[in-house]
């Protein structure tokens, strides 16, 4: 039994970095900065020594979370099993689908709710390190890095804007030197996904072995642990890269360079952060919270956010929902032997339809290449050609309402000349009918119709 | 739920520090400070670079120079933050200048 959790720990591990590679390594690539094959190398590299750096996530999942030891509840081998397989299946589904969501969110989401359906008590779970160290670092790290990724983007074009102080021409800004900068910024960035992400496997591994009283409880994973899960989640990396290079012929969002090394600076010191002080935070999201801060730090850009909701709802069901897979697996397990078979069957087999499933799909640009791509299209940044055009309306608007103004002075112009020629129409007939009066009587009348037709 | 778990989890929450803001505020900190400053030091690199090459007849070596030493700094900081995260590297560090953690 163990060794089935062990093996499906892994698998989870793999999925993981299958559906993360992209984070990291996507946009250096579309900005031409790496070459395709170099960066899905480094990405595996660096996830692999990026889960030997620190253990200090794992230590929170494998303590806390779930009430294990003296005083708490038994957690079983086969409960964990139960909650993986609901982590694993939610986590294809959604890579699947295309949806944006969290591995970090399924693996909770999963142990909770088999772990509740195991016992048939909510004892068994520790809301409240469930709250203060999943649900708030969940909503917090991606809004602390997208403040952050907003200043830095604000800062890098600043400082590289450049424009002659006489004519006010632009000057060369080689902005395009944040495409070598990138390079190091996306390693960064998947280093901090192993430091968190494989972390998280380690956790759930070291929890087996002290729910099988293999391992003491509150001591870290072991050697061995560390190893397994540093070389799934680099293979899984390695091979999730080989979908975005098919994906590259069709087109990717818009970033720039300078954007994109500012959004993900700030993923990387938000990850390695938290994962310094054991949060075991979702890098897909702090990596969305930094594309949407840095693109609001971008000139013009306005949010979707239609867009934006359906992307957060996306992060609300997935906890939820792998929770609830979870206890079904668990709620199977629990007849004994013959559900264990059960569950591993269909698990299995609902992995393998999935990834027919997903082989015969075409991979193109609508089933998004990463999440965080997706999560790109929820702000819309105006293009140089968009930013003229509306430039350009502004104009002809400015122009129209120049010309209306013109007409208005114009009639008003009129209005006055006319206004004399009248009052000087009048003074011609009063002066006509003094003339006249002194003169004699009769023309009087007809000489003031001829004078105002005249006018 | 039973009662008594309710109860339980009401105790829990008198005496027990529900959030680690302490450590959320060191996150927001580091994270700003970190990024700001790598960010900060790259884009000055960036624009330098742009300044040493406007005018191709007079060369730029002060821009040179001050763009590559904003590129140091910038790889500096991030070799630091390394460090302080793992420990290994830490206590080597540490130990070249004599401390022993």
């Amino acid at each position: 039994m163990v060794v089935l959790v062990i093996a499906l720990a892994l698998f989870f591990d793999f999925t993981n970095g299958f559906h993360d590679t992209a984070n990291a390594m996507a946009t250096p690539i579309a900005t031409g900065a790496i070459k395709p094959k170099t960066a899905v190398a480094l990405a595996a590299i660096l996830n692999l020594v990026g889960a030997f750096l620190s253990t200090e996530v794992a230590k929170t999942i494998s303590g806390g979370i779930i009430n294990e030891g003296p005083g708490g509840v038994a957690i079983t081998p086969e409960m964990i099993f139960a909650g993986l397989m609901g982590a694993v299946l939610w986590n294809l589904f959604t890579w699947l689908l295309g949806l944006p969501s969290s591995s970090s969110h399924a693996l909770f989401g999963g142990l909770i709710g088999a772990a509740i359906v195991g016992t048939w008590s909510f004892g068994a779970v520790n809301f409240l390190v469930v709250l203060s160290k999943v649900i708030f670092p969940a909503l917090l790290a991606p809004a602390v890095a997208g403040g952050v990724a907003y200043l830095c983007t604000k800062m890098a074009y600043g400082i590289t804007r450049r424009s002659d102080p006489d004519s006010g021409d632009k000057l060369t800004q080689k902005r395009r030197g944040f495409k070598h900068g990138q390079v190091f910024s996306s390693s960064l960035v998947a280093l901090a996904h192993g430091t968190n992400d494989a972390q998280k496997t380690m956790g759930v591994i070291t929890l087996v072995l002290i729910a099988s009283q293999l391992q003491a409880p509150g001591t870290g994973p072991h050697i061995w642990v560390i190893t397994a899960c540093a070389v799934a989640i680099a293979g899984g990396t390695y091979a999730g890269g080989w979908r975005i290079i098919r994906t590259l012929g069709s087109g990717l969002t818009d970033v720039k360079p300078a954007q994109g090394f500012a959004a993900e600076t700030s993923t990387a010191v938000a990850i390695l952060a938290s994962s310094h002080l054991g949060f075991a935070l979702s890098t897909t999201h702090v990596a969305s919270g930094s594309v949407i801060g840095s693109g609001l730090g971008r000139k013009g850009s306005t949010v979707r956010w239609g867009a934006i909701g359906k992307i957060s709802l996306g992060w609300l069901f997935t906890l939820p929902a792998a929770a609830v897979v979870g206890g079904l697996a668990a709620l199977l397990i629990r007849t004994g032997t013959v559900g264990i078979v059960i569950v591993a069957v269909l698990g299995l087999g609902a992995i393998l339809v999935m990834f027919y499933l997903s082989q015969r799909e075409v991979v193109d640009h609508s089933n998004a290449i990463s999440d965080v791509d997706a999560v790109g299209e929820a702000l819309h940044i105006p293009s140089r050609k968009e930013r003229d055009r509306l430039a350009a309306k502004a104009r002809a608007a400015e122009k129209l309402a120049e010309k209306a103004a013109r007409r208005a002075a114009e009639t008003a112009a009129l209005r006055a000349k006319a206004q004399a020629a009248l009052d000087q129409a009048d003074t011609a007939v009063l002066k006509a009918m003094t003339k006249a009066a002194a003169a004699a009587d009769a023309p009087k009348p007809r000489k003031k119709q001829t004078s105002k037709k005249g006018k | 739920m039973q009662f008594a778990t309710i109860a339980n989890l009401a105790a829990n929450t008198a005496n027990k520090a529900v959030i680690d803001w302490k450590g959320f505020i060191v996150v927001a900190v580091v994270t700003l400070v970190g990024a700001g400053f790598v960010v900060l030091m790259y884009s000055l690199g960036v624009r330098l670079t742009a300044i040493s090459s406007d005018h191709a007849a007079r060369a730029h070596t002060t821009a040179k120079w001050g763009a590559w030493t904003c590129f140091g700094l910038c790889g500096l900081a991030v070799a630091i933050g390394i460090i302080l995260i793992v420990p290994l590297f830490y206590k080597t560090v540490m130990g070249w200048f004599g401390v022993t953690a």
